[in-house]
């Protein structure tokens, strides 16, 4: 969390669209939001800041989406990760439970889902006493 | 080609004469996999129509994948029913094709344009042409078309146009991503030159023959109707999406008072105009692609302005305050839009009467007048009229209503472009969207607190279909007659969501209706012009009545008795990033050749392959024709060997033989003969039932006694017309859930098809009569006779001499089991009744006493409508008209 008590996230998917929608809607609801459409970009800052959630995409060029949840977990497990995927690409996704994905959200989802993910992620933390 | 076409349709007739039949089950399975991905293409239809309404965060990705996929659902669809039909419809193929040439065009940035024309005057211009004739353009031909406003006469060059003119001058799409690769905006100087020469090439180039002749027409003809040899022009930019979702103001340019003969130019001017260095930029920041970049123009005849201005519905400086805005200036416009002079400022009430709030006049001794010679100058203004406000309170208070009205059609604060003539009229030269900043947050806290105070009507009921506000006055329509008679801005309120309140959607504020389904053509056409719309409520007609006042908020599915315009003002204020997208222009466009149902009549004239131009359509035709395939397949055919018929021992007298295709009954499989109660599959229990128990047998309308009946059953065919094996058995071919049964009964010919599950959508009977004893007029007679009491409950009926086709789908299974017990009592009933229609009276007479006859049986109105259908119907009491 950051000074004023907010949750902060971090967006990460290649199409700009993904951010450009889920950045406003975050913010209105009173959270920090970073977002990047550049993985290697997302993975600099990963390294620099502990995020409290991770929302990212799996299939995306450059370094797939698998690497850099992988590393942000490693850098800090006590980070939560949400994976946003197409319902195509969801059999990968599901290899991803193995890394300590909270959960998925297939593509295209509604606002609500994602806004669910987010605070059930931020229970499961505050129950772990984070 | 035509030769060669004729032949190869020769060979597959010949090959189908000569292909050996394919087994039945093997039909059913065809015919099945034709209904289960009919269902399924309608269903991502709608999801991908869903997408359109903002709840859903989608990418790029999503869209191909979903086109891709209907695309292969839709040439398994074609395949499956060729397999059916043995090649019948091979021109669904090329159908296909040609939708998914769109598709791919769309998909890669080139969207197909041969449909298009390369001009439309204004009163054939509106929203659906946004993409052609670009926003600014659309947005006039509404306030003319649909508002009845008065705009100036005039006509669009559309982008088919520009695209030829640009190709014709060497600048494609490519040639000029080429030129400006690598000139990024960390090379500005170096894009200001490429941007320059590109501007240069266009302002030197010709405008091909093709669409230089149509404007030239244009031009003739718009000279005729003003009965004036020389026309003058404004010359206006009209970009697709300029002035709807993006305002691109003042980036594109305009000229006023062109001459007829230098139009041209000044229409490579305004094309150039896209290839500014800040509208290049704009569009680059708001997220257009370069394959985007288009321009269409308007071309309006120039309106002798006496005042000219511009109307803001809401003060952008304080919003929340209630009031329009109005600067005006004496003559032409643009000091005022430019911004360039000080002008007159009023500030008016937006409640009515709008009461005059505040009023700044200043000096006006120049106005800008049209040059007689073309272009414009400044003209020194009358002495008197100089301090004079140069618009009084009737004219502002017209304003404020045209202005309201815009805002309330277009669903968003606008800012008017508009001139009062020397006859006294308002015109409307052009509305957009006004951007205003989003409410703060204790505004919302504020919508909360008045709407926790509002009497609820409802909340959480039905289904909605497209969100957003609607405050006004409720009309309730209850027949076609009263869909002409909807007043603008009114709250529509109907019993069933039917295609026909789809030619109203755009003038209404909202909708709500007791039935219908989230999937149908009308909530397409509802999400299409963003109506907010409400389906299934159940019982909006029972409490709601015309002249209601009522606030609809189709966002959280409340509503509210009286008027909340906070809420709706909330709304208004909403700032729509996710619109700007380019996703969201991706997924309209393509779906364009996706949803809209144009092959809405199976009689009419266009419903064949080559009639289709959407993904829908091509659904929409491949389900009737597989219905009408597998009706009429011929059972005597030796495809059915291996399938063993056997005899049914029915309480009646009838010779029937059944064969389970698949789980239609349940006796051994050694057994010879089958009992009523071995019959398990759904629609053939109903349909024996009927016969059985309507006890309608017995009740012979023929004079006869029951030993000359059973006499008649069994001779079941005249010998010396037909022989027996060529005509088949009384046959049923059964599964689960379908039944096709063909009956040879007395000297008629009858073939009742049927699907019944609990899925509504798949539910269809399909019911055809033909042939009997006697002599033609009564035979014709007693079609009358049956296509009434079919027409009475509910079919789509289709006489033809002694023919008559009877239709029903998509309603609940308990309704279709209903439906084919009353079949099954008029089977009984007319077995030999075209002995006794000697007159037309006694048709009359036979109606009546069979509908007696049949009311004990089975009591009640039915309840429940069709509920998933997608080619949803209007249904009515008498004539629900289900089977379209």
């Amino acid at each position: 969390m950051n000074k004023e008590g907010k949750t902060r996230i971090l967006i990460l998917d290649d199409e700009p669209i993904v951010c450009k929608r889920l950045k406003p809607t975050f913010e209105k609801a009173g959270y920090e939001v970073e977002t990047f459409t550049d993985s290697a970009r997302a993975l600099e800052r990963a390294r620099e800041q502990d995020f409290d959630v991770v929302i990212t995409d799996l299939k995306m060029e450059k370094i797939d989406g698998m690497q850099f949840l992988s590393e942000v977990k490693e850098r800090s497990p006590a980070t939560e990760v949400i994976v946003i995927t197409g319902f195509a690409t969801m059999e990968t996704a599901k290899e991803s439970f193995q890394k300590g994905v909270f959960d998925f959200v297939a593509k295209p989802f509604k606002i609500s889902e994602i806004m669910d993910a987010v605070r059930r992620a931020e229970e499961k933390r505050r129950a772990a006493g984070r | 080609m035509k030769a060669l076409g004729a032949r190869i349709r020769n060979f597959f007739t010949r090959w189908r004469r000569r292909e050996p039949p394919l087994p039945f089950p093997v039909l059913l399975e065809r015919f099945r996999s034709i209904l289960a991905r009919n269902n399924e293409i309608l269903e991502l239809m709608a999801e991908m129509g869903d997408k359109l309404s903002g709840d859903y965060v989608f990418d790029s990705q999503y869209i191909r994948f979903s086109c891709r996929k209907l695309v292969d659902l839709v040439h398994h669809l074609i395949h499956d029913l060729n397999v059916l039909s043995k090649r019948k419809y091979m021109d669904l193929y090329a159908a296909l094709e040609r939708i998914q040439w769109r598709l791919d065009g769309i998909l890669a940035g080139r969207p197909a344009l041969e449909d298009v024309p390369y001009t439309l005057f204004y009163e054939d211009c509106n929203r659906d042409w946004s993409e052609e004739v670009g926003g600014k353009n659309a947005n006039l031909g509404e306030v003319r078309n649909v508002l009845e406003l008065t705009t100036p006469e005039g006509f669009a060059i559309s982008t088919r146009a520009y695209h030829e003119f640009m190709a014709a001058s060497g600048l494609t799409v490519e040639t000029i991503s080429r030129r400006l690769k690598g000139r990024g905006w960390n090379d500005p100087q170096g894009l200001e030159q490429a941007l320059r020469e590109i501007q240069e090439q266009i302002l030197a180039a010709p405008v091909p023959h093709a669409p230089a002749r149509e404007i030239q027409h244009c031009i003739e003809t718009l000279a005729r109707r003003a009965g004036r040899e020389h026309l003058f022009f404004a010359v206006r930019s009209s970009a697709p999406g300029e002035d709807t979702e993006h305002s691109f103001a003042g980036l594109h340019r305009s000229f006023l008072n062109v001459p007829e003969t230098e139009v041209f130019q000044a229409y490579r001017q305004v094309v150039a105009g896209i290839f500014s260095v800040e509208a290049w930029k704009y569009r680059a920041d708001k997220g257009f692609w370069e394959h985007e970049a288009a321009m269409a123009v308007g071309c309006q005849l120039m309106v002798d302005a006496v005042v000219s201005g511009v109307l803001y519905t809401v003060d952008p400086a304080q919003p929340q305050s209630e009031t329009l805005t109005v600067a005006a200036t004496w003559g032409l416009g643009p000091p005022v839009v430019e911004g360039s002079r000080k002008v007159d400022r009023f500030r008016i009430s937006r409640d009515p009467p709008h009461a005059l709030l505040e009023m700044h006049v200043i000096r006006k001794d120049m106005a800008l007048a049209p040059n007689p010679e073309g272009g414009t100058l400044w003209a020194q203004v009358p002495e008197s009229d100089q301090s004079k406000a140069c618009l009084n309170s009737s004219q502002l208070s017209l304003l404020a209503t045209t202005g309201l009205l815009l805002e309330r059609y277009f669903k968003k604060p606008q800012d008017v472009e508009w001139a009062f003539d020397t006859s006294g009229r308002l015109v409307i030269l052009q509305s957009r969207p006004l951007r205003i900043k989003q409410a703060p947050e204790a505004d919302a806290c504020r919508i909360a607190d008045v709407t926790a105070n509002a009497p609820v009507l409802w909340s959480g009921r039905g289904d909605v279909v497209q969100r957003g506000i609607a405050v006004g006055q409720v009309f309730v329509v209850e027949s076609d007659e009263d869909l002409r008679r909807v007043p603008p801005g009114a709250i529509l309120v109907a019993r069933e969501s039917s295609p026909k309140l789809a030619r109203v959607i755009r003038h209404v504020r909202g909708i709500i209706t007791d039935v219908g389904s989230p999937m149908g053509h009308m909530a397409t056409v509802a999400r299409e012009f963003r109506v907010p719309t409400v389906v299934n409520t159940e019982t909006a007609t029972k409490i709601l009545h015309t002249g209601d006042e009522v606030t609809l908020d189709a966002t959280e599915n409340v509503l509210y008795r009286g008027r909340i315009n906070e809420l709706c003002y909330y709304e208004l204020t909403q700032e729509e990033v996710f619109e700007d997208s380019y996703e969201y222009r991706l997924l309209r466009r393509l779906l364009r050749h996706v949803t809209p149902l144009n092959l809405v009549d199976p009689k009419g004239a266009d419903f064949n392959p080559a009639g289709c131009r959407t993904l829908h359509d091509i659904t929409r035709f491949v389900h009737e024709k597989a219905v009408t395939e597998l009706a009429t397949i011929n059972m005597a055919g030796p495809h059915l060997a291996g399938t063993r018929p056997r005899l049914l021992k029915a309480p009646v007298p009838l010779d029937l033989r059944v064969i389970d295709a698949d789980g239609g009954t349940r006796a051994d499989s050694d057994a010879r003969t089958l009992q009523p109660e071995d019959i398990v599959s759904i629609p053939m229990q109903a349909f024996l039932s009927g016969m059985v128990e309507s006890d309608l047998w017995e009740r012979t309308p023929v004079g006869m006694d029951f030993s000359s009946f059973m006499s008649s059953m069994s001779r079941t065919f005249d010998a010396h017309r037909a022989p027996l094996e060529e005509v088949g058995l009384n046959l049923a071919v059964l599964s689960a859930n379908y039944m096709n049964i063909s009956l040879r009964i007395g000297y008629h010919f009858n073939i009742i098809d049927s699907y019944l599950s609990d899925r509504i959508d798949d539910n269809y009977i399909y019911f055809r009569f033909l042939g009997g004893v006697t002599d033609l007029t009564r035979r014709s007679r007693r079609a009358r006779f049956i296509g009434e009491v079919l027409a009475r409950w509910g079919f789509r009926v289709e006489i033809r001499g002694d023919l008559v086709v009877g239709r029903m789908k998509k309603w609940s299974r308990p309704v279709m089991e209903r439906k084919l017990r009353m079949l099954g009592a008029l089977v009984a009933y007319t077995r030999q009744l075209d002995v006794q229609l000697v007159s037309d009276e006694e048709v009359v007479r036979h109606l009546d006493r069979f509908m007696r006859l049949l009311e004990p049986l089975w009591e009640g109105p039915d309840h429940s409508g069709p509920e998933g259908g997608s080619h949803e119907q209007g249904r009515q009491d008498t004539n629900p008209d289900p089977g379209r």
